[in-house]
Parts: structure tokens; sequence; C-alpha cells
């Protein structure tokens, strides 16, 4: 019997030549050696997203969230700084936080009752100078995440002792995240969904680097509902644009070409409030034009954009959906969604956009649904005997041929490499698991 | 029973049939049949739950939800649920509906609002394990010329982490 050790080094230089032909071992979508390592590896060593500002408006506001399994309080400290403090106590370890959300001055530990205020420092420790009379309070502060940082309202941490900086490690994906966090303020409605699902976090992720192939096999049954955008269906001429090559993350977007604005299906008097003069000419043709867009920054974080509706009778609305792939044990994850609508937008126009973005991707979306129950089964597979001994792969060579109809975009004005029909390229999901090998091999981690 | 008279057994009586009918139409996949005995103005929910301090009013969000439908939205899920492209439901999930601690709350003599208890047992393909749903309904009957319909459904779930791959049911 091979050694865990050895496993993941197998699989790991198995990966290293089959990306080269575009293959990727199905084994790594459900291993126990290969999740401690990617807890470790990718989960320890990357910027990894926390949450939104609007979750925690005031100070004091919280919200626990987890980076890898790891369990963190997301709080807006007395002075408005965001933290992000280690949920355990530096005493003997319990947790000092025991809600989702709430509004704390202090955390109290319930075990010998050690205090700590919302900055994570330490400010009471019952009987102190009867038996803690040698502690120096100010080392007893909460651990803390050694690198936390916000780009346009989206909050980020990293657990490594290093780290490059957040903006370092998006990349040209700022460039993208301008479009969606700096033309619109952006605001989170109410709490996110979270579901537990049978599949790896990879498999999610994998699809939103931008498997645009699925679309009218697998949710079929959605658009011919009459719930899809106005692009799935095909009621608006448009092209599909793949970003790939860039920094480890991806994009795909949907350009209508008309003089009639799209912005994501914002109606007029939704983009009248949008701050136009925050992107480049450039960034605002594409903003402008733009129908349904999703992407994923590396490791986990994923969205959708898009205007559509929960019943043909209704107007088309436009969505924002984030969404976290939360690993939860080799082929099993915890997805985190949440909805976000303008924030100048009017009261009934946010009410509908959060109805649409729930009623298309949510445990319960006419999406969603039919994706999970598709992916459902792939980490039996991929944890199989057989898939082991046979080097069963999964394939993403998908416009490598001569004939390729997706093609590189010699003009194009962002970053990365743009293909048009962008649906007909495996590139950047391939530029996935380029990033995840990169990463778990990268030995300045271990 | 406590207090109850015997006109009053006889409501509950009649409105656990309903529930029991219904929920029979869902367990047997009659999703259109079901669809018919919600009224047009309906409001049904599903709010998300959270784990909150004991002090605090709710652990139900007032803006986010699971299902926030109305009688449309329920029309395009139902129909949606019964394509044959429906991957999530095909081959469909085997559910069972356990409705139970009926209770009356009020009758205007139009309208009778009660809650119940809701167990819902989920499997699908190979699982030997089942999916379990545990939850309490606020729902509002109409009395209508083809007897009950739903007017209002609030489902409020034990769960802050939903414990099934899809939600591709009606609660
Ligand atoms: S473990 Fe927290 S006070 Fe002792
Ligand atoms: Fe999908």
């Amino acid at each position: 019997m091979e050694s865990g050790f050895n496993r993941v080094q197998r699989i790991l230089d198995d990966m290293g030549d089959s990306l080269d032909v575009g293959e990727v071992p199905m084994e790594i979508l459900n291993n126990d050696a290969v999740y401690e390592e990617e807890l470790d590896r990718i989960f320890g060593q990357t910027w990894v997203y926390i949450g939104h500002e609007s979750e925690v408006p005031e100070p004091g506001d919280y919200r626990q969230r987890t980076i890898g399994e790891d369990p963190f309080i997301f709080v807006r400290d007395e002075d408005g700084e965001f933290r992000v403090l280690f949920n355990s106590c530096r005493h003997r370890g319990a947790n000092v936080c025991r809600a989702e959300k709430g509004n704390t001055s202090h955390f109290r530990c319930p075990y010998h009752g050690w205090t700590y205020d919302n900055s994570g420092d330490l400010v009471g420790v019952p009987q102190k100078s009867a038996g803690f009379d040698h502690l120096d309070a100010d080392d007893h502060g909460l651990h803390q995440a050694p690198h936390v940082d916000d780009y346009k309202g989206l909050v980020f941490a990293c657990i490594a002792p290093e780290a490059p900086s957040l903006e370092e490690h998006l990349g040209g994906a700022t460039w993208f995240l301008d479009m969606y966090f700096d033309l619109i303020d952006m605001e989170v409605i109410g709490d996110p969904h979270r579901w537990e699902v049978e599949n790896d976090w990879k498999t999610p992720t994998e699809n939103f680097y931008g498997d645009n192939y699925h679309i009218p096999m697998g949710h079929k049954s959605a658009i011919e509902a009459g719930v899809g955008s106005d692009t799935a269906t095909g009621e608006k001429e448009s092209e599909l644009y793949g970003i790939a090559d860039c920094d480890g993350h991806a994009f795909s977007f949907y350009q209508i070409e008309s003089d009639e604005p799209s912005y994501w299906g914002h109606p007029p008097e939704v983009v009248e409030t949008f701050n136009h003069d925050a992107l480049t000419e450039e960034q605002h043709e594409v903003a402008r034009k733009s129908g349904v867009t999703l992407g994923t920054m590396f490791p986990n974080l994923s969205f959708i954009f898009l205007g559509g509706r929960d019943d043909p009778e209704k107007e088309s609305v436009g969505t924002f959906l984030l969404r976290k792939w939360e690993p939860r044990g080799a082929g099993k994850m915890e997805v985190v969604n949440w909805i976000f609508a303008p924030k100048h937008a009017s009261d009934e126009y946010k009410e509908r956009a959060y109805e649409v973005g729930m009623s298309s991707f949510s445990p319960a979306g006419n999406f969603e649904v039919d994706d999970v129950g598709i992916w459902y089964g792939i980490d039996d597979a991929a944890g199989s005997v057989f898939a082991r001994k046979n080097d069963v792969h999964t394939k993403f060579t998908m416009g490598s041929g001569d004939n390729a109809a997706a093609t590189v975009v010699d003009d194009w004005v962002g970053p990365g490499t743009a293909y048009r029909e962008g649906g007909m390229t495996d590139e950047n999901q391939l530029d996935f698991y380029r990033t995840w090998y990169e990463t778990m091999t990268d030995n300045g981690g271990t | 029973m406590q207090g109850e008279t015997t006109s009053s057994h006889e409501l509950r009586h009649e409105c656990e049939a309903f529930l029991y009918h219904t929920a029979e139409l869902l367990d047997n996949r009659q999703l259109s049949d079901w669809h018919d005995l919600v009224t047009e103005d309906i409001d049904y929910r599903v709010p998300i739950r959270t784990t909150r301090e004991r002090s605090s009013d709710t652990e139900f969000s007032d803006s986010s939800f699971h299902m926030k439908e109305d009688w449309g939205t329920l029309k395009v899920r139902t129909e949606r649920m019964s394509s044959d492209f429906a991957w999530s439901e095909d081959p469909p999930s085997r559910t069972r509906r356990n409705v139970s601690n009926v209770r009356i709350v009020d009758d205007d003599g139009t309208e009778v609002e009660l809650k119940n208890n809701l167990l819902i047992f989920r499997q699908q393909g190979d699982e030997t394990e089942a999916d379990l749903l545990s939850m309490e309904r606020h729902d509002t009957l109409r009395r209508t010329d083809d007897g009950f319909k739903i007017a209002e459904r609030l489902v409020l779930l034990d769960h802050t982490i939903i414990p099934t791959n899809t939600l591709s049911i009606i609660l």
C-alpha cells in the first residue's frame, strides 16, 4: 500500500505531465492525501475570500467565516477596521464566538471568562492578580490572520506568514472586478445560502473558470422554462469571450453588439446610479455591452452576473451572485452563496434582483440544481480503485485542434488572452489546474 | 386534548386531510396537480436561518430566502422539475413527507391559519443514507369552491446549512 506522501507525489508528477496534453488525473477530485495537502498548500498559502464590507457595516458587526476548514471571525472593530480573528481562546482553545453573526464590543470566552475586545486584544482575565499576574495581556490577544486586505469592498485574508499583496495576487482580475465593484456600489442582500454538496470543491471551481460548453445540455430544462438570460435564450445576438492567462484567474462574458446599453441587464434607471467615471474607456465599453458574465478568482471564489428572470411573464433584472466553494473533506464541499444588488437602486428593484438570483443559483436554483445534480457521482468515480489503476484522466483539450472555432482576439484591450467563441476553448479551465499545480508544488509553501 | 371541541376537532381533521393529500401529490411527483391547489395570490417563503445568540429576536432572515415564490414562479419550478432534462430530478429523488403536529391558529370563516411539522425523507440513486429535512410550516388555507387551497406558506427550516445536494423538491 502506497503511503499518503508517495501517493500525492505520484499524482502531482502525473499532473505535471498530463497538463501539457490538456488532461488532469481524476483522482485529485477525491483523494484524502491530496485533500490534506490542499488545505496546507492552497488554503494555507493563498489569499482567500472572507466577506464583503456590507456584511459588517457597523463597528462590532461580525460574521463567522472559514479559511479552508479553519474557523475565523470576520469583524469590523471599533475603529472601523476589518479583522479576521482566529476563533479560539488563547487560554485553552474554546470558541470565543459561537453565533454565525451579530454585533458585539467584546468576545467573552465561556470557559474561564477571558475577554477580548473586537479588535482581538485581551482586556479581561478573571482573577488576574491572584493567578495570572505573570501574564502579559499584550501578547495574548486572539490570533489573527497575518494578512487582511480588501479590494473595492471585497475582504480577503491570507494565513501564510509571507504573502504577496492582495492586488498582486488578484493581478489582472482587478480589471474585471472594477466593472462590478467600482462602477457599481454593490451590497449583499441578507445572509448567504449555505449548503452541503457531495462533490469536490474543484468541480464547481473548474466549471466557473468558464465551462460554457455545458449550458445548452446541462441547463436545457431551465432555458426551456423561459427563465434563461436573453443571451442564453438566443433572444439577443452576442459573442462569448473567454479570458485565460490572467494571473491564475479566469473570466467569460457575452458582448452584445448594439447601441442599446446592456450592463448585465440593468435598466437605465439603475445604470444611472453607477460611477461611470470609475472605469477606463475600454473597460466601460466592455461593461456597456456585457450580457452574462462569470469567472473565478483562484482558489475558490466564483461569480456570475446575469440579466434574467424567475418567470417568463416578468421583466428581466440584473443580479450578481458571489460563491465560495468551501473544502469540507475529499469529495465534499459547502457552498456559500451571496446575492448582491446595486446599493443605490430602489428597494423594489433590489428585491427583484434578489428573487431572480435566488431562483437561478442557490440550493433551490433552477440552474444550480441541474449543475449539482449532474456533478453528483463524480466523487465516486474519482475515488475509485479503477481510476487509480487505469490512469483515468479528465479532458480539457477543446479548441486545441487545427480547425478550432475559438480564436485569440489580437486587439483585446484587457488583461490576459481573450478568445472569441469562448465557449469552444478549455484554456481558461486549464488555467485553474495549472495554477492549482503550481501552488501545490511551490516549495515556498510547506 | 386540551380545549378542543367537536367542531375544532373536525376542522383540524379536515385540514390534516388536505395536508396529507398535498404531501401525497408531491411524493408521487404529481407537481401540476399540486400547483392547482395553490391560490393565484399565494405567498410562499423559505427564509434563510442563521445560528444566533439566544437573546436575538429571530434566527430567520427577513430579506434572504431559499425560496420566495408566487403562483407564476411556482408554475415555472413545477413545470421545469417535470421536464425530461431536469437532471437533478431524473432519475427522481425518492421522498416521503411526514406531516404532523397540526395546530389550528385561527379560522375567520374564509381562511384557516395553522402550523404543522414536516419531516422529509429523501434519497437518490444508490444512496443508503437518507437526507432528512425538518421544518415547521405556517400555512394559511383558503376555502374555495374547489375546497381548500394554500394561500400562504412560511417554511421555518431546522437547518442553517442545507443538508442535501439540491432543493429540487417542493417543501
Ligand atoms: S479557554 Fe477561554 S478562558 Fe479558558
Ligand atoms: Fe451550470
